[in-house]
Order: structure tokens, then C-alpha cells, then sequence
């Protein structure tokens, strides 16, 4: 293209600058991101010791008759209606706000939303999880990260797709932070939300995801995740049923993301109150947790257990499965802020452990263990939820360091992903943009120009009259111009037809755009189009926004496809 | 160094010809502290120390404390925990007694108390019962069919439960957090089912190397000490240090002592890496600093290098857990009622 030597980036620093920025971005951001992240963590375990809903904390009143059971009942309740107050009266948004938001902001180029809406969603999300609600830590730390990130776009630095990787480099720290998992951490940037591997993006990112590391597991030593003793794959024909679990999971992923969607969908209809809804879904999470205390909260000592042999006899971990899916479907829909990511894990790691009791119960098939499986689960139920096969694969093996479960959860992944992909779509947070009119099933270069009106690429010094100048005049200026079509308006500005400078009466064009157009419809609507240009009116007003030549809309498709180009093969 | 010695001759100069009733255990324990450190804290300060003995209890701190005049108490940490909360011990100002705080991890300097050695509840067995494969680690103990013989056991839900926990494959971090969940604790009790009908339950520390050596048990819990001074009366018992659970003994000030400073005096000294080095070349309780490992050399007498024989030497591995006082004192009756229950079940410990 001749148009990149035409046409360079403006104000653009020089390399060695570029370089410097891009490095102490990514330092500094990696750094913050990574020590908020541990600061929520902390935060939130505080909050679940003195409100008696991690384990450790209720075990010591197990005496005091009440105080475990009034905890657990009321306690979500609570949380829910501070968050709903917090969200109602602190953030001007007035919701919570997750991946979606930071993958929006990167896709489209866009600012994420006002720093307000985003430190309050924080909070609520450290509510929410402090107060046992079925939600996950890591949505609400990635977006910290990305608002760390997004903090670096009001500066003006001269470095080109810098927001973009500003953002990222937060995602990645705060992602590497929670799962002691640097390259994870990188990938899942990359697959989430850069959607694009360039060396000038993936440099930074990597720094970032390194700097989360340290601070995580050399400065702070944050006990890992999870660990796990695995002596490896004994049968072959186990890969088939990793592969088989990888296909269920994939329905249970697809019924999960359905059930977050319409929980999300029915809450409005239920006749509850905006300001009670959390507090609804907070008490009937309590009541839940009476009978099943599994339930509360992010689940870590269950995330354990599902890979210990009999610690949950088979029909335990169905109704664990169904209630978690259940509850964590009702926390998100009704306003609780939290993310998906970890209560996927746990439904995960809980199916996986049911389909390994399954299988050897029937003694039919010989198996490596339990281990091997839950993870499987895990993983195969997650990555379709987030959109992110590899990092899910990597997490695992940076998790348990053991080369056997990561080649056995690949498969689960890889059959999960793809039949959730082809069935349901990318992730819950492509689907819930998609919803939300940003469609990125096609691509990135198609979300853009599908996000792009046409109404910002019109067309200058056209020839535009009201109806009530003569015909001839029309003409005469027509013939002093390059244009051969004139545009008419009535008195009141409402588009009229086209004069063409052959005929003496104005027809209505056979197209026309309206205000909502975008430049992916005007490019398809232009197939075979003939003539100069094509107006673009106002759809409740009928008034003449302007005109769009075709040339126009070539341009504005060029222009993306360009910026697209340079970002994807950006090296500094 | 010297400026320490010097230091402490200071602050003790006023405090001369006082004399320090220190509370100890007794034994072959109490007469490597009288080496080790309370002759050397004579020596350092001219205050005398009168020792008396007790059995580690609640109640004897209680009950004679104030008559006796009790200063300076040897505890074990989880009843020095409780006697804090009971208001019995005088609170500690850390910072002041010792110099470096981080050298005790992951021993917790506590309110009323000071860590001052290690010692672990460990598996042992008799090597003549294994002459093929030996056992190596904490599930082994759990595997009756690959290593069948007795397990002699302490009666009580201490250690055993965590055991259980341990030979599943939980990570030590995460042992207390299951535990704390009735799921958790029903899995504990299952695992123990599993060698129910072999277990020998003992009550007296000085019984499992009987049972081992008398060929009466083939495995069995115990004090790494006590397994300690069976090798050295020639005794034949294999120490497998897998899983071990690492508890503390902490120093602490009864509340109504008459000789504060010199209590402080006693405590700072004998927290003094060199003084922790001194006893664990005596006897094998590992020193709760870190910085004291490197300077313990062979015991006096007999020549044995004996940072082999500490529970928190770095060598013996990493599968070791910490024994959790709070968690273990405020979870003591809910324990004792499910073991009891279990014991008397003969069911799955419900």
C-alpha cells in the first residue's frame, strides 16, 4: 500500500524514546496492577475471616449455637445491599464493570469507562466476594489492571497503540498476579483482549507479566493456587474420556453462560427492586449455604477437595454442580459485581471430578486417578467461558508445573472450545458485547468498521439547494462544479431527491443511508451502486445529514484496515 | 556479640543477686537448658536461676504460678496462647526482646509469647518389619496393604487428623483450611477408618519407641526426641520425616512475676541465636531462628552432627506442616467430640 509511506502516524516519539516509555509503562503498570491485585486478594480474605465465611473462621464458633448460621444466612444479604446502594449512589455508570468492558475499550480504540465507575465496581466486587457472594476474584482484578492500565492514555507520549497496550499490560500483571502464572498471564492479553500478536504489544506485556510474578512469588511469596501430585497418564484410552469430557463440559459451559445471560435478562422482569436485587440473590445464596456450604464464596477448600478420591460421594457433586451454576447465574444477574472466571473453575473441577466417579464406578475402564480428570474439568469448563484455550492450558501447567495434565487437560480444552465456540460464541464476554452491539465474531477489522457510522466519513463541498431554487440555477452550478448530482432539501432542511445535471426533475435515489449506517452496511449496500454519491439522512427527522461519496467509504475502510495493519506488525 | 553480652550485663547490673524461677519440663529436656543456657545466663548477669518443674497444663499454671513465684515459663504454644487469653501471661514487647523478627518465621511471635525451639510429631517404624521397601512418606503410614503391621497412634485428634489430610496429597497450606470444613474433617476420619483395625493407641510420649522396638507395632507416631534417645540407646527405628508436624515451644513472663526486667533479661538471652545453637547441640529440638541452624555443630560427648537430627533442618525436605496453636485451641473441643465420636462409633467418624 502507498498509502502507509503517504500517510505516517502523526507525532510519533523516536525509537529509543518509544522504547524507554513502552519499558517503564511496562514496569510501572505491571507493578501497580500487580500490587492491587494482591491488595483486593487480601482485601477480600480479610473480609471472609471477620464475617465468618471462609472455613477457618467459622470452625472457631462452632460452639456458639447461632452465630455461623446468622452469618452464613445474612451476611450475603448484606453484602448485596451495599453493593446495590454503592453502585446506585457512587458510580455514575451504575453497574459493575468486567472483561467486556476492557476487551471494548481495546477493540474499538475507546477510553474505558470513567474512573469513578470503575474504582466503585472494584469495591463492590471487593464486597461482593468478601461477603460470600458465588462470584470470581479474577474479572474484577483484570479490570483493575486494565483502569491502571487505561490511566496511561491521558498522557500524551508519542508512542503509537499505546493505550491498547497499556491496557493489556495491566491484564496481564494482574492476571500473572493471581495464578502465580507469568506466561499465562502474557497469553491471556493477548487472547482476550489484544486479539493480536505484535512485538511492540508483546514485549511490554511480557514485562508486566514477569513484574506481576515477582512481586507475587518472590517478594510477597503468595502460596500458589493450587498444587497438585500427579504421576501421569497411565492408559491410552483415557485420552478418549479426557476428549469425552471435553465435549460435556462444553454443554455444561453452554448451559452456565445461558443461565448468567438469562438471569442477567430476567432480573429487570421479576418485579424486584433494582436496590434489593443483590440483596434477593445475597439471601438465597445464604439459605442455600445452610444445607450446602460449599456454595459461599470463591470455594477454594472445594476447589481442594474435588481432587481428593471420596471426599464428595457422586450425587453430592451433581447437586454441587447444579447449585453453583444456579447461584453463581443468580449473584451475577441480580447485580452482585464479580466475575465468572472462578466460579467456572470450581463448577469445573466439581464436574470433572463427577465424571471421573462416573466412569469408575462403573469399573469398567481403568483410570489414572481423580486428579487428572477434575482438572480437565476444570479447564475444559473454563476456557469456553473466557475465550481462552491456551491460557487455560498454560495456567495449568504453570499451576501444577506437570507436563502429563497439561497434555491431558489440552484435549478437554481444545473439543470443549470448539464445540462451545461453534454452538454458543467466542466467550460470555463476546457474546455480551455482541449483545451489547459490539459484534467481534467477525473480527477485529469488521467490529470496526461495523462500530463506525458513515455519517463520520461524509463527503465535503457538495452542491446542496432547497427546492425553490429554480432548475436552471441548480444546473449552472452543477456545470461550474465536478459533481454531476445536486441534493435538495425542503424548506425545513427534510431531504427532497436528487437533481441529476441531465434531468429537469428530481428523482429519489435508489439509495440512501441514514444516520445509523455504518461504514461495513454503506460498503455491502455499494455493490454495483452507479453515480456520485449517496445522501445520508436523519432517520427520525428525514433532514440531509450530508453525502457519502463511494470514494469515502473505500477510504474510511482503507483507514481501519491501515491502522489494523500498523498495530498488528508494530515493532516499537 | 560482645556488644550484646555487655548489653545485657548492663540491664542486668541492677537487677544483681535477684534470683529467676524458671518453669521447665524436667528431664533430659530441662538438664541441656541448664547447659545450654541457664549456667551461661549465671555466668553472663549473676542472676540465679531456681527452676521448677510442671506438666505443661493450664490448670498448674493456675493453681501455682502465684504461690511459687513462678517467672519465666517454658510452654508449649498453644497452652501459652489460651493462658494469654485467660490473662495469666504478661503481654511481650517484641520488639524490645529481640532483634530480629523476621529470623523466627515461620514461627509467630505471638502476644504473650517467644518462640524458642522446634519439635515434631514424626513417623517412625521398625526397620526389621520392611527389610524390602521402606516406607518414605506420610501416606505410607495410611497403606496398610503395601506396608501392613500395627500403627501405634496417640490417642487423641491431635496430629492424626492432619495426617490423614497430609497423605491425601493436600498441600501443608491448605490442611488447616480443610479441616475447618465439616467435609474435611469427615474425610480425616475416613482415611483413619481405613487403619482402623490396626492401630495400638498410646498415652505416654515415652510408649511408641517401646512398641516399635518390642516389635509390638511396625509404624507409629511420635516425638522426633523421644525417637532421638531410642537411636542413641541403640535401639533399631527408622525415622521418616515426610509429613512431620512442626509445633513450637515458646518462652513466656507469668503475669504476677516479681523480677520483670529480669525475666525480659532471661528471655533475650535465651533467644540469642547462640544460646538455640548451644541446645539443639544437646538435645534434638530444632532452634526457632533461622540464623541459629548454620552455627549448631556435633553434640558434646558423643560426636553426633546433630542438625540431622532437627525437625526444621532444611534437608529433611518440604512436605512438613506447621502446627496451627490458634487454630488447634479454638477447634480443641469440636476435635475432641468427633474423635470421640469415632472412637466410639466405629463408624465413618460422622
Amino acid at each position: 500500500m502507498v498509502a502507509d509511506e503517504l500517510d505516517p502516524a502523526p507525532e510519533v516519539a523516536p525509537p529509543a524514546q518509544r522504547m524507554l516509555i513502552l519499558t517503564l509503562c511496562a514496569l510501572g503498570i505491571g507493578g501497580a496492577a500487580s500490587l492491587a491485585a494482591i491488595a483486593l486478594i487480601e482485601a477480600v480474605e480479610w473480609l471472609n475471616r471477620v464475617l465468618l465465611i471462609a472455613p477457618r473462621a467459622r470452625v472457631q464458633y462452632e460452639d456458639a449455637r447461632m452465630i455461623v448460621p446468622l452469618a452464613t444466612v445474612c451476611v450475603p444479604a448484606i453484602g448485596g445491599l451495599i453493593v446495590a446502594l454503592m453502585l446506585r449512589y457512587l458510580s455514575p455508570l451504575g453497574r459493575p464493570l468486567g472483561p467486556p468492558a476492557v476487551i471494548q475499550s481495546v477493540q474499538f480504540e475507546t477510553p474505558l469507562p470513567d474512573l469513578r465507575s470503575g474504582l466503585t465496581s472494584t469495591l463492590a466486587a471487593m464486597v461482593s466476594m468478601g461477603f460470600g457472594a458465588s462470584v470470581g476474584q479474577y474479572g474484577p482484578m483484570v479490570y483493575l489492571g486494565a483502569m491502571l492500565g487505561g490511566v496511561v492514555r491521558r498522557l500524551r507520549l508519542g508512542v503509537p497503540n499505546l493505550p491498547a497496550i497499556a491496557v493489556a499490560c495491566g491484564v496481564a500483571a494482574a492476571i500473572s498476579t493471581a495464578f502465580n502464572a507469568p506466561i499465562a498471564g502474557l497469553v491471556f492479553a493477548h487472547e482476550v483482549v489484544l486479539r493480536h500478536y505484535s512485538t511492540q504489544a508483546f514485549a511490554p506485556t511480557t514485562i508486566s507479566a514477569v513484574t506481576g510474578y515477582v512481586l507475587a512469588n518472590v517478594i510477597f511469596e503468595r502460596p500458589a493456587l493450587f498444587l497438585v501430585q500427579f504421576e501421569g497418564v497411565q492408559h491410552g484410552h483415557e485420552f478418549l474420556l479426557f476428549g469425552a469430557l471435553g465435549v460435556l463440559c462444553a454443554g455444561l459451559a453452554i448451559v452456565f453462560m445461558r443461565l448468567v445471560l438469562r438471569m442477567t435478562a430476567m432480573a429487570g422482569q421479576m418485579g424486584i427492586p433494582q436496590m434489593l436485587r443483590p440483596a434477593a440473590a445475597g439471601l438465597a445464596l445464604g439459605l442455600t449455604a445452610l444445607w450446602l456450604p460449599d456454595v459461599l464464596g470463591v470455594g477454594k477448600e472445594a476447589l481442594r477437595f474435588a481432587t481428593i478420591e471420596d471426599a464428595f460421594g457422586a450425587g453430592e457433586l451433581a447437586v454441587l454442580v447444579a447449585a453453583k451454576i444456579a447461584l453463581t447465574a443468580l449473584c451475577i444477574g441480580f447485580g452482585f459485581a464479580g466475575g465468572v472466571f472462578s466460579p467456572a473453575l470450581l463448577i469445573g473441577i466439581l464436574f470433572g471430578a463427577l465424571f471421573w466417579t462416573a466412569i469408575d464406578g462403573t469399573g469398567a475402564l481403568s483410570t489414572s486417578g481423580i486428579a487428572v480428570y477434575a482438572i480437565c474439568g476444570m479447564m475444559a469448563l473454563t476456557s469456553p467461558v473466557i475465550g481462552a484455550p491456551l491460557t487455560t492450558i498454560l495456567i495449568v501447567f504453570e499451576l501444577t508445573r506437570n507436563y502429563d495434565i497439561t497434555i491431558a487437560a489440552m484435549v478437554s480444552v481444545v473439543v470443549s472450545n470448539l464445540i462451545a465456540h461453534r454452538v454458543f460464541g467466542r466467550s460470555l464476554f463476546d457474546v455480551q458485547l455482541a449483545r451489547a452491539g459490539a459484534d467481534l465474531s467477525a473480527g477485529r477489522d469488521r467490529a470496526r468498521l461495523q462500530a463506525m457510522p458513515v455519517s463520520t466519513c461524509l463527503t465535503g463541498d457538495i452542491i446542496v439547494a432547497t427546492q425553490d431554487i429554480p432548475v436552471d440555477e441548480i444546473h449552472a452550478r452543477l456545470d461550474s462544479s465536478p459533481w454531476s448530482e445536486a441534493y435538495l432539501t425542503n424548506s425545513d432542511g427534510r431531504f427532497a431527491g436528487v437533481l441529476s445535471r441531465s434531468a429537469r426533475t428530481p428523482h429519489v435515489p435508489s439509495l440512501q443511508f441514514h444516520d445509523g449506517t455504518t461504514v461495513l452496511e454503506a460498503m455491502q449496500a455499494l455493490r454495483g451502486f452507479i453515480g456520485d454519491a449517496i445522501p445520508v439522512i436523519h432517520r427520525d427527522t428525514g433532514k440531509l445529514i450530508g453525502v457519502v461519496s463511494e470514494a469515502s467509504v473505500i477510504e474510511a475502510y482503507l483507514d481501519i484496515s491501515q491502522s489494523l495493519r500498523r498495530e498488528e506488525n508494530a515493532v516499537l | 556479640m560482645r556488644f550484646f553480652s555487655a548489653l545485657i550485663a548492663f540491664l542486668a547490673a541492677p537487677v544483681q543477686a535477684e534470683e529467676l524461677t524458671v518453669v521447665t519440663w524436667g528431664g533430659a529436656y530441662e538438664a541441656a537448658q541448664q547447659q545450654a543456657i541457664f549456667a551461661p545466663f549465671t555466668e553472663a548477669t549473676g542472676i540465679d536461676v531456681i527452676t521448677a518443674r510442671y506438666d505443661g497444663s493450664l490448670a498448674a499454671l493456675k493453681a501455682r504460678a502465684a504461690d511459687e513465684g513462678w517467672d519465666v515459663i517454658d510452654m508449649l504454644e498453644p497452652t501459652a496462647i489460651s493462658a494469654c487469653d485467660a490473662g495469666l501471661l504478661a503481654q511481650l514487647d517484641h520488639a524490645a526482646l529481640t532483634e530480629g523478627p523476621a529470623d523466627f518465621a515461620p514461627a509467630k511471635l505471638r502476644e504473650c509469647s517467644l518462640p524458642q525451639n522446634v519439635f515434631a510429631t514424626v513417623m517412625a517404624y521398625d526397620p526389621d518389619a520392611y527389610p524390602g521397601i521402606k516406607p518414605t512418606s506420610i501416606a505410607d503410614f495410611f497403606d496398610t496393604t503395601r506396608f501392613p503391621g500395627k500403627r501405634a497412634i496417640r490417642k487423641s485428634p491431635d496430629d492424626i487428623l492432619e495426617w490423614a489430610l497430609l497423605s491425601e496429597g493436600v498441600p501443608p497450606a491448605q490442611v488447616y483450611d480443610l479441616l475447618s470444613t465439616d467435609r474435611g474433617l469427615r474425610l480425616a476420619f475416613r482415611k483413619l477408618d481405613q487403619i482402623r483395625e490396626h492401630i495400638i493407641w498410646w498415652q505416654d510420649a515415652a510408649e511408641p519407641p517401646r512398641l516399635l522396638t518390642e516389635g509390638r507395632a511396625s509404624m507409629a507416631s511420635g516425638y522426633n526426641g523421644r525417637f532421638f534417645a531410642a537411636q542413641q540407646s541403640g535401639q533399631a527405628l527408622s525415622v521418616v520425616w515426610d509429613g512431620r508436624i512442626i509445633g513450637h515451644e515458646v518462652w513466656s513472663i507469668a503475669k504476677g512475676t516479681d523480677a520483670p526486667k529480669a525475666a525480659r533479661a532471661f528471655i533475650r538471652f535465651a533467644t540469642r541465636p547462640d544460646s538455640m545453637a548451644r541446645l539443639s547441640e544437646r538435645i534434638p529440638y530444632g532452634p526457632a531462628r533461622q540464623s541459629a541452624l548454620p552455627r549448631i555443630g556435633l553434640q558434646p560427648g558423643t560426636g553426633i552432627p546433630m542438625r540431622d537430627h532437627l525437625p526444621n533442618a532444611p534437608q529433611h525436605g518440604p512436605n512438613y506442616l506447621v502446627r496451627d496453636s490458634l487454630w488447634h485451641s479454638h477447634t480443641a473441643d469440636l476435635r475432641k467430640r468427633r474423635f470421640e465420636a469415632w472412637l466410639a462409633r466405629g463408624g465413618d467418624g460422622g
